[in-house]
């Protein structure tokens, strides 16, 4: 390992994105954790259940219970509100921030935070007090020997083994671009949006709303609340019966996730882009895509796979509404215009696509299409294996966990000790 | 690990040979079984396996006692962190109030914002993209990356200069901190300029761009066709002055060089039908002149750098590489046409000399030889041309039974062929020239040859 500039301290890494956080050691190719940010939690009377966390806003007789990991928010309990830390890509609730980390490390990974330097990492716009926060969770509730907070946009330039990229990062609420500069952000031409949330929520009312062979539109139950569904043929209404005892306990943010996650899988499944840009010719010429819902119903998307992908680069109701979300394309015009000329071609040969919500087929083509319109050589970086997309940033973050030359940076407890929160903005540059 | 994977191997190979030895080696036939071979035990080292344990190491890059863990051998036992050893920084400079006042006044720049600029530069590692973007001064003016560097550069200078008075050690620290401003500012205007381009004026210069190389073309073949047509047309090359051939293969030699060196050789081979050769050619007897050829590939900075550039004669083998790699002078001597190879040695060999050795090739020395071997070459060929007229006579004489020198050349008057007359005059006053410059025994050879004939 020597001449890779490597050295092994058995660190571990934790990415908290919107749709799940990671958790592995650094130096794997692959999270060994991955479990949903979004939690569940129900009110318990005192003396049940261990996993209890306090919770000052609640009625001192009921305790607030956790339920996180895969049997988390995806498991029916009754009265079970769903909740979300993140907040734009920010941590704003960091009271699930624990029992999430504590989850992943010690009942995924099954080892003791105390052994290990923890990194973790934060989106480029992170404030000062929330990653005061996160050092002050890993150094007095994990224990742990040592800390480090590092940039996504920076370890994903990182993962694809580059010191100089522009990051265009889609996840699942947020994307951002950001222009990196020898392994630092450069906080000038930084432009992010809820551009990918907006554009769930845009796919959620398309389902809704009623179309030509669907009147009443689509019904988004989980298959938590389906008792039991005929198979029916494509465009047909379909035939199911729900757990009546069920549905009483159906919370209003529990029925929110479960219809958020059904969108999410159907536009993973049947989305796509079209590669040089919206044509109505060439999207009748598509071939249609069969996706069947929890319901048993079971219907062709033409048109409304590519309409959606459109709107990452193509935001339609941008002039009418300027609170919308940024497009793509707005976001990147407006990252590059702050930098010289020498500076743009620099970032734009060394494009960097990241982010699960980038793996819709042709996403990366029509990039292209769009940046080549403008400048001359554009080269994008975009991994074709999607766990490398997905995870970019964990795993540039194991890559720079394990470096030899990377232990010199870490925030020990001795520091974290002696000078505070002060040397947190002074290490973490 | 090793002894127990080789364990169960020997045990398998020893089952083989005692159980199957006979009946199933018997089968294979004389062809050895090579399996054997690769069933020996395993060597291992004397000194056994290394152990790698799980240990503690503290880091010199760190500040604090902080001791992560990692593999290491169980026998190494270095105290250095081997990657300690990339913590490196550039050097920092930094000033004191008098310093200040004497050296780094300025009046666009107050002390304040100079000792922050310090700081976001040591804190940044000189990486002036990054310390552009985190350079956050509520000053009034709005600094850009030239600013900064040229700020920070300018005072490192002045700061190297008034500390350190070794002039080596001052011009390797000066080194990092050369910065011109108003250069990099030209600079990014132009590759602004180069990047402002509308489609349609790229497009007008590459049109341009391949007009002029198709121009280039046509002028090129044009030339090549007029020169050949004339050279059909006269026969022989027209010698006219504007027509310069085009590829010379690296002309070393200037093209009138060239020229008289071609006009030298037809007069060798046909001198009636040719012009006289010019008194140049005649000069080439005493000294040749060797004028400083204008030649385009060589960089107008080299006679500055003291880079001479020596002009090889035409008489040395040319190469028709286009680039003339550093010799040795002594590889370039000259060498002269082989026609006249043997006559040019003899002729040499009588004054003494070997064309083809020196004992001491200097520049001097080469060139009185390359001097010697031109006249030489040039002797040859009046005498030959010589020898062709006085033929010539003598057919006549014989012709027309007239005796006297006097008569010839008054029969020669009488057929009037007016050119080859004037090659007979010339060619008596270039015999009478070199009568009084050649030596005795030069001369000598003359009759000799005639007597041959």
């Amino acid at each position: 390992m020597v001449q890779y500039g490597g050295d092994e301290v058995a660190a571990l890494v934790v990415d908290i994105g919107h749709s799940s956080v990671r958790a592995g050691y650094a130096g794997d190719d692959t999270p060994k954790a991955i479990i949903p940010t979004s939690y569940g939690y129900t009110y318990e009377s005192p003396g049940n259940g261990q996993d209890v966390q306090m919770d000052d806003s609640a009625p001192p007789a009921l305790k607030k219970k956790f339920h996180v990991g895969q049997s988390g928010p995806s498991i029916y309990r009754p009265g079970m509100e769903v909740g979300h830390p993140l907040t734009d890509g920010l941590i704003t609730d960091f009271e699930p921030i624990q029992p999430l980390l504590d989850h992943a490390i010690t009942k995924v990974l099954g080892c003791n935070p105390a052994e290990h330097p923890i990194l973790v990492t934060e989106p480029a716009w992170n404030t000062p007090e929330d990653r005061e926060r996160m050092a002050e969770i890993i150094f007095e509730q994990f224990n742990a020997p040592a800390f480090y907070i590092a940039n996504t946009g920076v370890l994903n330039a990182f993962a694809a083994g580059k010191g100089n990229a522009l990051v265009i990062d889609v996840g699942q609420n947020m994307a951002s671009v950001t222009p990196v500069m020898d392994g630092f952000v450069l906080r000038k031409g930084l432009q992010y949006s809820p551009l990918a949330g907006t554009i769930h929520s845009r796919a959620h009312n398309l389902l809704l709303s009623p179309a030509q062979y669907r009147p009443q539109g689509i019904a988004l139950f989980p298959h938590q609340l389906i008792k039991d569904k005929l198979s029916v043929e494509p465009g047909q209404q379909p035939i199911f019966s729900l757990r009546e005892d069920r549905l009483p306990g159906v919370t209003e943010s529990w029925r929110a996730w479960y219809e958020a996650r059904e969108v999410d899988e159907w536009l993973q499944s049947v989305g796509g882009v079209l590669d040089s840009g919206w044509n109505d010719q060439l999207v009748q010429s598509r071939p249609p895509r069969q996706y069947e819902f929890p319901t048993g119903l079971n219907s062709m998307f033409g048109a409304e796979r590519y309409f959606i992908g459109e709107q990452y680069f193509h935001n339609q109701q941008q002039q009418q509404v300027p609170q919308t979300a940024r497009s793509l394309t707005a976001l990147l015009s407006d990252s590059l215009r702050s930098y010289d000329v020498e500076l743009r071609q620099v970032l734009v040969g060394n494009v960097v696509l990241t982010g699960g919500g980038s793996l819709l087929p042709g996403f990366a083509d029509r990039l292209n299409t769009e940046l080549s319109r403008t400048f001359q050589h554009v080269k994008i970086h975009a991994p074709g294996n999607p766990i490398e997309r997905r995870y970019g940033g964990w795993l540039g973050g194991s890559i720079l966990g394990s470096l030899g030359t990377f232990h010199q940076l870490w925030i020990s407890k001795e520091e974290w000790q002696e000078h505070g929160k002060a040397i947190i903005a002074q290490r973490c540059k | 690990m090793t002894s127990v994977l080789s364990g169960p191997s020997v045990q398998h190979g020893s089952k083989l040979n005692v159980r199957d030895h006979d009946g199933l080696y018997g089968l294979i036939g004389p062809s050895a079984p090579s399996m054997v071979a690769q069933l020996r035990k395993p060597r291992q080292k004397e000194d056994g396996v290394t152990k790698w344990e799980w240990k503690k190491f503290s880091n010199s890059a760190r500040k604090d006692s902080l001791r992560l863990c990692h593999w290491a051998k169980s026998n190494e036992n270095s105290n250095a962190y081997q990657f300690s050893k990339y913590n490196k920084h550039p050097p920092e400079y930094s000033y004191n109030d008098e310093e200040y006042g004497r050296l780094l006044e300025d009046p666009e720049w107050t002390r304040d914002e100079t000792d922050y600029l310090f700081s976001v530069v040591k804190n940044y590692d000189q990486r002036w993209h990054v310390i552009y973007d985190r350079y956050y001064y509520n000053s009034g003016r709005e600094r850009t990356v030239e600013d900064l560097k040229d700020r920070f550069c300018h005072a490192c200078r002045r700061l190297v200069k008034d500390r350190i008075t070794d002039p080596e050690a001052r011009k390797k620290a000066l080194e990092p901190y050369q910065f011109d401003k108003d250069r990099e500012l030209t600079r990014k205007r132009y590759l602004s300029n180069l990047d402002g381009r509308a489609p349609r004026e790229i497009e007008e210069e590459e049109a341009l761009f391949l007009e002029i190389k198709r121009l280039e073309q046509n002028e090129r073949k044009f030339k090549r066709d007029r020169e050949e047509l004339l050279r059909t047309l006269a026969g022989i090359e027209s010698g006219l002055p504007d027509i310069v051939e085009d590829e010379l293969p690296l002309s070393l030699f200037d093209s009138s060089k060239n020229n008289k060196r071609k006009r030298g050789t037809a007069d060798a081979e046909s001198p009636i039908s040719t012009p006289i050769p010019p008194s140049a050619t005649l000069s080439a007897l005493g000294t040749t002149k060797r004028t400083a050829p204008v030649n385009p590939k060589i960089p107008p900075e080299d006679p500055i750098q003291c880079i001479r550039h020596i002009e090889l004669s035409p008489t040395t083998p040319a190469t028709k590489a286009a680039h003339q790699p550093s010799f040795l002078r002594t590889f370039k001597l000259p060498n002269p046409k082989t026609s006249t190879h043997v006559r040019l040695v003899s002729t040499l060999q009588e004054v003494g000399l070997t064309y083809n050795r020196l004992v001491m090739p200097t520049e001097g020395n080469v060139a009185l030889l390359h001097t010697a071997v031109d006249a030489a070459t040039a002797l040859i060929e009046h005498r030959k041309a010589l020898e062709k007229v006085e033929a010539d006579i003598a057919a006549l004489k014989e012709k027309h039974g007239v005796e006297g020198d006097v008569a010839s050349e008054m029969g020669m008057e009488e057929y009037g062929h007016g050119r080859s007359l004037s090659v007979a005059t010339s060619a008596r006053s270039a015999r009478n020239k070199r009568g009084r410059s050649l030596s005795a025994s030069s001369a000598d050879t003359v009759p000799q040859q005639k007597r041959k004939r």
